[in-house]
């Protein structure tokens, strides 16, 4: 089980990671003014805080120590796009870093453990990635200043 | 009650007419969806729900007058790939509709079925409604420019 549980505390760090991240860029949002980002991307620091929550919960099941320090580095972005395509790369990353794990607990009949990443990763994949990329096509039709303008 | 066939046939080609809308909205809304124009999908996504009960008044009325109303068949789509091109497209396929409709109704009046034409009378009527709507979005586009009316369909 040990190296489930060494997996789970490798996805566990990139929950820390985009909860740092969201938190960070929602502040942001709130200071230049995007309420709607601002909302927006708060509630997905709660998505992850929920997500974090069920990985320790199964490694502390499992006997193992969840690793609440472990982070990827943040990225340097400092305007709405970049941010946005930034949180992009973090889910996509996150989601290969699922499916790994995913096909893990398989191979080690770890189904409980499986069926609760395959939830993590819907989310991942239908709720977040699928926002993201469509604000990054919305700026691309609207041009930059008219999508943040619909974001007040 | 037996229709007659004139009828019959004229109310087939307006179901045609009917399910080809349905499938054109439908996937149109949707591709609105996905781009994040959630006020044109619900719009559009109505639109085709209205179609839908349209061609259901039609299948009823076809099946009252002892004919056979022909699901099988469907016209050709004028599927967009920006949201500006597909209500452009949705305006040509409405107009063409609403052509379809009123020669459906010269036959029925002609052919004395005034009930048959009580029903395309009101169908005619939303049609002309959602056609206006797609007449003055295609208007907005003109007049504030395609990313200024995007920017309000979010």
């Amino acid at each position: 089980m040990s190296q489930v549980v060494n997996t789970l505390n490798g996805l566990l760090a990139w929950e820390l990671t985009s909860i740092d991240q969201y938190t960070a860029h929602s502040e942001q949002y709130a200071d230049w003014g995007f309420n709607k980002l601002y909302e927006r991307i708060s509630h997905e620091a709660d998505d992850e805080r929920g997500h974090a929550k069920l990985l320790i919960e199964r490694i502390l099941y499992l006997e193992g120590k969840p690793d609440m320090e472990s982070r990827h580095a943040l990225p340097n972005a400092d305007n709405v796009p970049e941010m946005l395509s930034a949180d992009l790369d973090l889910e996509r990353k996150n989601a290969t870093a699922l499916k790994a794990a995913i096909e893990l607990c398989e191979q080690h009949k770890d189904f409980v453990t499986r069926d609760m990443l395959v939830g993590i990763l819907k989310d991942t994949e239908e709720d977040h990635a699928y926002w993201l990329r469509q604000q990054l096509g919305l700026i691309n039709r609207l041009g930059l200043e008219r999508y943040l303008q619909a974001m007040m | 009650m037996r229709g007659n066939s004139t009828v019959l046939a004229a109310l087939n080609k307006i179901l045609t007419r009917k399910l080809t809308t349905i499938n054109q909205f439908f996937l149109h809304a949707r591709m609105h969806k996905n781009w994040g124009f959630e006020q044109l999908n619900n719009k559009v996504y109505k639109a085709s729900i209205d179609e839908m009960k349209h061609a259901d008044k039609i299948i009823e009325r076809i099946l009252l007058l002892d004919g056979l109303p022909n699901l099988q068949e469907l016209g050709k789509l004028y599927i967009g790939e920006e949201p500006g091109e597909m209500l452009k497209l949705d305006d040509k396929l409405q107009t063409e509709d609403i052509n379809h409709i009123r020669q459906a109704i010269a036959v029925c009046e002609s052919e004395h079925d005034f009930v048959s034409r009580k029903m395309l009378a009101e169908i005619l009527e939303q049609q002309e409604e959602h056609q206006d709507w797609l007449d003055t979005q295609c208007s907005l586009i003109d007049t504030i420019g395609l990313e200024n009316y995007l920017q309000q369909q979010l």
